[in-house]
């Protein structure tokens, strides 16, 4: 794959809290357009990895990068500006604002520019992911699977390059989170956005990526296609338990 | 009722207190320099409305840069140590001289912007509000040991023989009021208010979604303290004598905060409201039960608390809607 289609580059990123190593040696580069799926048990640094791409955190040691500009350290709003857009594990929407203004946040402060006209591409981003009909709604007011979804279409209105998504389908029922895929789906292949999606049913990762990392105690043990991480040892083991030797 | 007919009747309201000083008699009334304490403490708690209100940061300092307007207006008034005194061979020239009311409203800004840097990118909550109660006591050291400057413990006395009426006191105060809540009822609605909010609502989505957080908050910060410095430039003309203890008096900051509570955080009628219901409350209580007066006040602020968790301003009044968020 050529280089310039890389959007991120993980260099031997590790993060650690006091004694505690969360990120050892992380290595990982996304392609433009492309849907990863990061699975890993409870605890494994999924969402500290977030973190770090998204400089909540700064790593202990390693390099981020975003295409070919190093992003170690930057503030998180350059961050979305340049392009990096994210959720959160426990849904942050903006409480006092409608859907559309929540949305508009997105669209007029995260693109860095490349939203015009800020109105219009925040009704597009709630047409995406099907809120057009609340968005005049105080967030307090939407379902936890509405306000995933504002969510999404909040970061998709900065119009990034990259969308991370820490698990969007938590404490979503069967419906839902069939209306989910289908948002992730169209993320993807309409807008021609990469995805790094962080998810406890793997099933559903396994079914819609083609790619997918495992991380488990702050390793990466796998990365390739569902078919190569499911039959992996160390994600087996990973999944079911060190088995008795 | 619907905004139309609230904008309709906040107009008439507005007219009816700028032609009141006409009606005969009015002008002496012990009402009329009641009504130009609550346009003060309006113009305070519109201030403390931005800063806690709409970004969040609760700033215990508001008193601090309403001293700091009052002295900068007091030593350009006075010509002290600048330039002699311009007013003795001008002696209208700094009485509600508007580049002197800006000029102090900068003053306040700027000390606000300088402080608030290092004070909103470190702490956080609690801590950032008595970090501003901190500032507050530098100040108060600053101004008292001031020298000739400042005057020390006395403070400055202004040429009070400019004082004969206290109409123009009035009028700038009532246009003050309004000017502000039309300013910041349109900065809410702008690109900057969306900020604000999200800054209030949720620090780190904010961050995440290309907000920047600390320029939000210092601006805010500022924008806030500038409101105070006017304030205190208007105070000043009225009061004549500047010293810490009265326009570094605590209760510059704390009353302006409850009638902000009382009336409403984060609308722009809220502030108004507050400070009109407690200053009367206020002030009723100090002249029919003086010994009391504390007593009533506080337990109109328990009250109030209670029974109006939300303030005035978002009681179930239609009129009222479209001005809180
Ligand atoms: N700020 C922090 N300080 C100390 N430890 C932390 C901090 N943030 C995360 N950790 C620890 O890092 C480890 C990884 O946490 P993280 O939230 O990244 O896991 P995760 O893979 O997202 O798990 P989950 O699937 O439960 O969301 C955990 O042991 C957690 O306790
Ligand atoms: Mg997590």
């Amino acid at each position: 794959m050529h280089a310039d289609e890389t959007v991120l580059r993980l260099e031997n990123v590790q993060k650690s809290f006091g004694g505690l190593v969360v990120l050892a040696n992380i290595d990982l580069a996304i392609d433009r357009g492309e849907l990863v799926g990061l699975i890993g048990p409870n605890g494994a640094g999924k969402s500290t990895l977030f973190n770090v791409i998204t400089a909540i955190y700064a790593p202990s040691r390693g390099k981020v990068w975003f295409r070919d500009s190093d992003i170690t350290g930057a503030q998180p709003h350059r961050i979305c500006r340049l392009g990096i857009a994210r959720t959160f594990q426990l849904v942050r929407v903006f409480p006092t604002m409608t859907a559309h203004e929540n949305v508009l946040v997105g669209a007029v402060y995260g693109s860095g520019g490349r939203v015009a006209n800020a109105s219009q591409a925040a009704t597009e981003a709630l047409d995406l992911v099907g809120l057009s009909a609340r968005r005049d709604v105080r967030t307090a007011h939407l379902t936890l699977s509405d306000r995933r979804l504002l969510e999404i279409a909040r970061a998709v209105a900065s119009r990034p390059a990259l969308l991370l998504l820490d698990e969007p389908m938590a404490g979503l029922n069967a419906t839902e989170i069939k209306q989910m895929v289908d948002v992730i789906r169209r993320t993807r292949n309409d807008m021609g956005i990469a995805i790094l999606w962080v998810e406890h049913k793997v099933d559903a990762i396994m079914k819609v990526c083609s790619r997918v990392v495992v991380l488990d105690h702050g390793e990466k043990i796998a990365d390739g296609t569902p078919h190569e991480v499911a039959t992996n040892r160390k994600v087996i083991e990973a999944y079911l338990g060190e088995p008795s030797s | 009722m619907s905004s139309k007919a609230g904008a309709l009747i906040a107009a008439a309201l507005v007219l009816a207190l700028a032609l009141l000083p006409f009606v005969p008699g009015a002008i002496d009334h012990y009402y009329f320099s009641l009504l130009f304490f609550v346009f003060i403490y309006a113009i305070m708690a519109q201030g403390w409305n931005l800063v806690a209100g709409y970004a969040g940061q609760i700033s215990l300092g508001q008193h601090a840069f309403f001293a700091l307007g009052a002295y900068t207006t007091a030593i350009l008034w006075t010509g002290n140590y600048l330039w002699g005194s311009l007013y003795e061979t001008h002696p209208r020239i700094y009485y509600f001289d508007p580049v002197t009311m800006v000029l102090s409203g900068l003053v306040a800004a700027v000390a606000a912007a300088l402080i608030g840097l290092p004070l909103l990118s470190k702490l956080r909550g609690d801590y950032f509000a008595l970090g501003t109660l901190g500032f507050g006591e530098i100040v108060r050291v600053l101004l008292i040991n001031g020298g000739d400057f400042t005057g020390g413990a006395f403070g400055l006395v202004a040429p009070s023989g400019t004082f004969d009426t206290l109409l123009p006191h009035y009028w700038t105060g009532l246009g003050l009021t309004v000017a502000l809540a039309i300013g910041i009822h349109l900065l809410i609605k702008s690109r900057y208010g969306l900020a604000l909010i999200a800054v209030r609502d949720d620090e780190m989505a904010a961050s995440s979604n290309g907000v920047n957080v600390l320029r939000t908050k210092v601006l805010a910060f500022a924008g806030g303290a500038f409101i105070a410095g006017i304030c205190g430039s208007l105070y000043t003309y009225y009061i004549f004598h500047v010293g810490p203890d009265s326009v570094l008096n605590l209760d510059w900051m704390l009353l302006p905060l409850m009638m902000t509570v009382v009336g409403g955080t984060g609308t722009v009628l809220g502030p108004i409201i507050g400070a009109f219901v407690m200053y009367v409350i206020f002030d009723f209580a100090r002249i029919w039960v003086p010994d009391y007066h504390p007593i009533i006040a506080g337990l109109a602020i328990i009250l109030a608390m209670l029974f109006l968790p939300n303030g005035l301003s978002r009681l179930k009044l239609g009129i009222l809607k479209p001005y809180s968020r």
